[in-house]
């Protein structure tokens, strides 16, 4: 699923691993009201997401699972906890209108506006992300640009055709006398895990 | 033919919309914060805008060429694209696509172009249930309105009229808290995208070389609309057309930051050609791949492209920055200062281009020409220019109306129009006190609440200029005075401190007798051969005296004798002689600071122990026409015993530009009562401008609602100064 860029380790300098554009980023993702997380490894996300399910009591999740959640067993854990966790197409299509949380993965962030690019030509990406009340993200934290310009570089190499999205905190509206209201027709909380990961080159 | 429009009552009545007046007015002071805040992280702002225009502006002169590769991109990959030269073509093909797919129910995501071709009455005409998704499309839509806003369609609407809107739409009774009427617009319309066959959906940008659309949303509907029904059909003008991915970034960069002051939206997404998607068959559910259709609509925008003035219009990236900060547009919304789709001064341009000429000259004058816009517009845009383009075209088809035209023989006729105004003077005696017009005939009234109009002076300045002009030896330089009408006729004691100041640096003054008015008025109408007229007798008084410089201290007269040349751009002779006149024409607080400068004079005065206050307002057209923002402070600085204080929004329009302040008077004077506020806050004795029309304005709003302030043109600052330390 990972096609924004064909080649990774080449897409972003490496002194974008630097402390700087990370807490930029942060900043920036926090005031566009995201909700902002950091893990070493996939497994110390679990209690996040069970702390968030219990908190509004959800029983239902949905999960598009990509290579960072695949390898981690995540999922698993989810559903020992007595979650129950739709993966499939045919059971994300017939569960996600009624989903309490909806899980996927993004594949980098634009620290000058506190995005994340989210490959999304798979529909069940976008549904996931849409429908449930509650979105969760996962991105590798070493995977963040530091403008618009530099997003749009890599797109132009790696985006031919499908559908790329950049979610930028959670679905919002202020049509009604302007004032900001939270949760329209997307999720009214968006909540983002940067994963450093064991042995990568994540940020120190 | 456009409906007949009655102006002065709507506006009237928008004026008493407590609700509209509130939301504008609220929005109207937030909103250049929230920009300027959305903003710090971008270097180069100015550098970035400049390559948002440039990039439309390729974009334009290849239109032709970039929409057919678009089309080619976009069919490789699987969409179907038709190209729908009016609105009528686009509806046609659409409604032959719902019924071949048995299409029922339709939901869209906000498309500003479908608006202008009123797509969704032709569809529920059609029998075809069509649902708008975006909240404040969705509130308009049941309220059976027209957006006021191109962004916030709905903001002329309150929460209790939104609530009354959503109980009759509904059928139960809803509660005027904001968060609960979001939510049930969630619940309605989930319900509609779940069932819908057709999602429709505009379009921010389409990219050629990977025919990709690009669309920008808060609310998540268009993701929502492109994503669950199994046919996708896109509505995207030609102007949305960029070559490459590349050129997206200062869209990127600057249309959510200048919209909504985000520094993104909340979502942002491209689509190049059909994704796959969940259908339900027999219980089951099934992936498949997406219909997509891509609709180019011209409806007029291919003739923009190839007309020289009008194809600026393809910079306009629909972010409605402009409207955000139009003193017009704050006073009374988009359904008034705007046409059936677009509001707001590009709304009276994309109304004329999209074939509306009769209903863009029914509310273009509302455009003020302050030109707040030009400085906000991503894709610097000069709406005011083309606006008066516009104007330009209308007359030379129609002629004037014949009122009008009756006034420009007079201008034109220097003689007769200075005869008229010397006999005015005489006539109105009996309503002058002061100096002032305070009580004028019934029907005049309107003009005179909150504001007196300035009296005709006794004498005008060409009555008076031999008293003062007095002769130089040797001059450093030989100086032309341009004074104008308003000087002339009624502040001549300025006219006569501006010949003072001059004086004093030892340069000579002539003052041609034969100088009329600068053509200024005529030229806003759009009448090029009245202006014309007005041009040459000024290029003749001006050849008939020998002067290096010519001195106006009324910046609208500066910019119209700049204009002359373009006016004569077919003439060659009269070109020329204009061209010479132009470059000699100078500003005066910029010549003066300029003066000062070299001799020292520019200092900062040492501050004294109780200084006079001193507050400036700028001139629209001092500010953004000429660009001058530093000089006049910095002469009023210069002053001994005086003290400098910025007033909050000191270069926002004061309300009179020209005849629009006795025309649409009552328009002019809430503008006024905004700047007379921020000119008390500053608590300063004296204010100080240097535009003749600012005086007329400011001067009757001092008098009416702050007497005892003063008001002064920097000359007459500069002259008072030079005669008490001469004196004293």
């Amino acid at each position: 699923m990972e096609t924004a860029s064909r080649d990774w380790r080449t897409a972003i300098p490496s002194e974008n691993a630097d402390r700087r554009v990370l807490d930029e980023f942060v900043q920036r993702t926090k005031n566009a009201s995201t909700e902002v997380h950091r893990v070493h490894g996939i497994k110390e996300s679990i209690k996040i997401i069970l702390d968030i399910a219990n908190g509004m009591k959800a029983k239902t999740v949905v999960a598009v699972p990509g290579t960072l959640l695949d390898e981690s067993g995540l999922i698993e854990d989810l559903k020992h906890a007595g979650l129950q966790v739709f993966t499939s197409k045919e059971d994300i299509a017939s569960h996600v209108d009624t989903a309490d949380i909806g899980i996927s993965e993004v594949e980098f962030g634009i620290a000058e506006s506190g995005s994340v690019c989210q490959h999304a030509t798979e529909a069940v990406s976008r549904l996931v992300s849409s429908l449930p009340p509650v979105h969760v993200a996962f991105m590798k934290s070493e995977r963040i640009v530091t403008g618009i310009q530099d997003a749009i570089d890599i797109l132009s190499k790696g985006f031919d055709s499908g559908y790329v999205s950049w979610l930028t905190g959670p679905s919002r509206t202020a049509d009604i006398e302007r004032v900001l209201t939270i949760g329209v027709h997307g999720p009214s909380r968006f909540i983002l895990i940067l994963v450093d990961e064991a042995g990568g080159k994540g940020v120190q | 033919m456009a409906k007949k429009r009655n102006l002065r009552k709507e506006i009237n009545e928008k004026l008493h919309d407590e609700v509209l007046r509130g939301a504008l007015g609220r929005f109207a002071e937030a909103y250049p914060i929230a920009r300027a805040k959305a903003l710090e992280n971008v270097e180069d702002v100015e550098a970035l805008r400049d390559q948002l225009k440039e990039t439309k502006r390729y974009a334009v002169d290849h239109i032709e060429e970039i929409a057919d590769r678009f089309e080619i991109e976009a069919v490789k990959r699987g969409a179907k694209v038709f190209r729908a030269a009016t609105g009528k073509e686009l509806i046609s093909y659409l409604i032959n696509l719902c019924k071949e797919r048995a299409v029922r129910r339709i939901v869209k995501s906000k498309s500003m172009a479908s608006e202008e071709i009123h797509l969704n009455d032709a569809l529920e005409k059609a029998g075809i249930r069509v649902k708008e998704t975006d909240l404040g499309e969705w509130i308009i839509s049941i309220a059976g309105h027209k957006p006021s806003h191109m962004v916030m369609p709905a903001i002329h609407l309150n929460r209790y009229q939104v609530a009354d809107y959503f109980s009759k739409e509904l059928d139960k009774s809803i509660d005027p808290d904001i968060a609960f009427m979001v939510q049930t617009s969630r619940t309605t319309l989930r319900d509609e995208f779940l069932k819908a066959d057709m999602g429709i959906s505009g379009a921010n940008f389409g990219i050629a070389e990977s025919g990709t659309i690009g669309l920008f949303t808060n609310e998540g509907n268009a993701r929502l609309a492109t994503t669950i029904p199994p046919i996708h059909v896109v509505i995207i003008g030609y102007e949305k057309l960029v070559p490459s991915i590349k050129d997206t970034v200062p869209i990127l960069r600057l249309l959510p930051r200048g919209a909504t002051g985000q520094l993104m939206t909340s979502y942002m997404s491209m689509i190049a050609g059909p994704t796959p998607c969940l259908v339900q068959k027999n219980g089951r559910w099934e992936e498949t791949l997406k219909e997509l259709h891509i609709i180019l609509l011209d409806n007029g925008r291919l003739a923009a492209a190839h007309d020289e003035k009008l194809k600026e219009i393809y910079q306009c990236v629909r972010c409605a920055s402009c409207l955000n900060v139009c003193p017009v547009y704050a006073l009374v919304g988009g359904h008034v200062y705007g046409g059936q789709t677009y509001a707001g001064g590009i709304g009276a341009i994309l109304t004329a281009f999209l074939g509306g000429m009769e209903e863009f000259e029914q509310f273009n004058e509302l455009c003020i020409g302050c030109r707040k816009c030009v400085t906000v517009c991503p894709g610097k845009i000069d709406i005011p220019g083309l606006i008066e383009e516009l104007r330009r075209r209308s007359i030379k088809e129609k002629g004037l109306p014949f009122i009008m035209s009756r006034i420009f023989d007079v201008m034109s006729n220097r003689r007769f129009f200075h005869g008229l105004l010397k006999a005015a003077s005489i006539a109105q005696k009996p309503f002058t006190s002061q100096g002032l017009v305070r009580h004028l005939p019934l029907f005049l009234a309107g003009m005179t609440k909150d504001r007196s109009l300035p009296g005709i002076a006794a004498a005008p300045l060409r009555d008076r200029v031999d008293r003062i002009v007095k002769p130089i030896e040797k001059p450093d330089k030989k100086v032309g005075f341009f004074s104008g009408c308003t000087m002339d006729f009624v502040f001549p004691e300025t006219g006569e401190n501006v010949i003072k100041v001059i004086q004093d640096l030892n340069m000579s003054v002539s003052y041609p007798d034969r100088q009329g008015c600068c053509g200024k008025p005529v030229a806003a109408t759009g009448d090029v051969e009245y202006t014309k007229k007005i041009a040459k007798n000024n290029i003749e008084a001006f050849e008939a005296v020998d002067v290096e410089v010519i001195i106006c201290a009324c910046p609208t007269g500066v910019e119209q004798i700049r204009e002359y040349p373009h006016l004569f751009k077919d003439d060659p002779e009269w070109r020329d002689r204009a061209q010479s006149m132009a470059d000699k024409m100078k500003e005066f607080c910029t010549f003066v600071a300029g003066e000062y400068e070299k001799r020292g004079r520019l200092k900062k005065a040492v501050k004294s122990h109780n200084p006079l206050k001193i507050t400036y307002h700028d001139s629209c057209h001092l500010r953004r026409v000429l660009n001058v923002h530093d000089e006049p402070r910095k002469l009023i600085e210069s002053i001994e015993g005086c003290e400098f204080v910025e007033m909050k929004d000191a270069d926002k329009c004061c309300g009179m530009s020209g005849s629009f302040g006795v025309k649409y008077s009552n328009l002019s004077i809430p503008i006024l009562k905004e700047k007379m506020k921020n000119i008390k806050d500053a608590q300063a004795e004296i204010v100080v401008c240097a535009c003749s029309g600012c005086m007329v304005q400011l001067q009757g709003g001092i008098d009416q609602q702050a007497p005892g302030l003063k008001l002064k043109h920097v000359a007459d600052l500069l002259a008072e100064h030079l005669e008490s330390k001469n004196g004293g």
